[in-house]
């Protein structure tokens, strides 16, 4: 086998492997592998940052959300009662006025029945006024002119004409 | 027919002889350095961009491939040991894994072909373990060679046993990556000759095999790289953490 015999070339072999390959190492060591294991440091880290930074952000936000929800809350059972409120006092008001206006029409009804009353009263009385007066005048007349039957009838009819005339003008 | 182990035959290029020892540069030798060249500027080109978060194909691959090294060297190391000697792990890995690719290009040479090579980087990294060991532990470094719970009596008995196995790793391991890399060039080797000296009729059935063995021979160049840095890192870690 020439590895085993080629014994001149084993030297040259033996030193140029040890001397590339402390140049390589030197040279890998120096410029090759430190920007790409501190990119890859840097990620890491930034990788991790990120995730803690993320993590801290979710429980803020959770935080937050709880707090706003509580807010809501409260605000929901404020804007429940002031509409409770409000509708309570509609309703007070609107009795109020339910009761305030129908007093108002017994009132007025009451007025009114007064009124026709007294109206009634009053024609009546002037009714009978006139009746008497027409009562005694036809009887008057009636007995004063109780002469023809024709006569009489127009006598009447004069009467009544007067009582009316009278009428008119009373209500004039 | 060619013999198949023909192309491990090595001639120099550019003659180089330095205090009586032959440093000539051959086929071998160019071969390492243009894999070292590809490993060296892929990565430069990868990292260019600098402070980029999102990162480019090329970037997510050796990214990825940086990453798996990493977790490599934390799991037998240990996370922070892992860090002094991620670059040299990385380096191995990259290294080797390149010079077992680039001998897959026709015309080119897999230096880890070479138990010469294999061995010096077995030889070499056994050394680092003891210096790291004895650095790290002094005296009490050599209870390495007791293994926890054995029995008193065990010792004299264990300790030439663990010496052997501690010798036996810079071999396995020197040899592990030099047996895969030859056997299968030999194979590819035997393939294309038997391709090229037979007629059309039957010489396509070797080629056919070629291209299997080559996909092969790619997988194999990726397992053999993984393995002798694993091992690597294990026997760094051995040393660091005793047992």
């Amino acid at each position: 086998m020439p590895q085993f015999e080629q014994v001149g070339v084993f030297s040259s072999l033996i030193f140029w492997s040890l001397v590339s390959f402390a140049i390589l190492f030197i040279l890998l060591k120096k410029y090759a592998f430190p920007p790409i294991l501190e990119a890859l440091e840097e990620r890491e880290s930034k990788i991790r940052t990120d995730i803690s930074s993320a993590e801290q952000l979710r429980e803020e936000g959770q935080k937050l959300k709880v707090e706003l929800e509580a807010e809501l809350k409260k605000a929901h059972e404020k804007a429940n009662t002031i509409v409770q409120l409000a509708h309570d006092e509609a309703k007070k008001n609107q009795e109020k006025l339910l009761q305030e206006t129908q007093s108002k029409i017994k009132q007025m009804q009451l007025e009114a029945e007064n009124e026709i009353k007294g109206s009634r009263n009053k024609l009546f009385s002037e009714i009978r006024g006139y009746a008497a007066e027409l009562t005694v005048a036809s009887a008057e007349k009636f007995l004063k002119k109780r002469l023809d039957d024709k006569a009489s009838q127009d006598l009447i009819n004069e009467s009544i004409d007067e009582v009316i005339q009278s009428m008119e003008q009373s209500a004039n | 027919m060619e013999s198949p182990l023909h192309h491990f035959e090595l001639h120099p290029l550019v003659e180089i002889n330095f205090l009586g020892l032959d440093l000539s540069i051959n086929k071998a030798i160019l071969a390492m350095w243009a894999g070292m060249a590809i490993v060296f500027f892929l990565f430069k080109a990868a990292g260019r961009k600098e402070g980029s978060l999102i990162p480019g194909k090329l970037q997510s691959v050796l990214e990825v491939s940086l990453e798996f090294i990493r977790g490599m060297v934390e799991e037998f190391i240990g996370k922070e040991e892992g860090k002094k000697y991620f670059s040299f792990i990385a380096t191995v890995f990259f290294f080797i894994l390149a010079s077992n690719l680039i001998g897959l290009v026709p015309g080119s040479y897999t230096i880890t072909s070479q138990l010469v090579v294999t061995g010096a980087f077995a030889i070499c990294i056994f050394i680092m373990t003891l210096v790291i060991g004895f650095t790290r532990h002094g005296g009490h470094f050599f209870s390495i060679l007791v293994p926890p719970g054995v029995p008193k009596i065990m010792v004299p008995l264990m300790v030439p046993i663990e010496i052997i196995s501690m010798i036996a790793r810079p071999i396995s391991l020197s040899v592990r990556l030099f047996a895969n890399m030859t056997a299968g060039h030999t194979v590819l080797a035997v393939l294309f000759g038997l391709a090229m000296s037979a007629s059309l009729a039957l010489g396509w059935m070797p080629f056919a095999f070629t291209i299997v063995i080559n996909g092969l021979e790619i997988a194999i160049a990726f397992i053999q790289a993984y393995i002798f840095t694993t091992l690597t890192c294990v026997y760094i870690g051995d040393v660091i953490n005793l047992h």
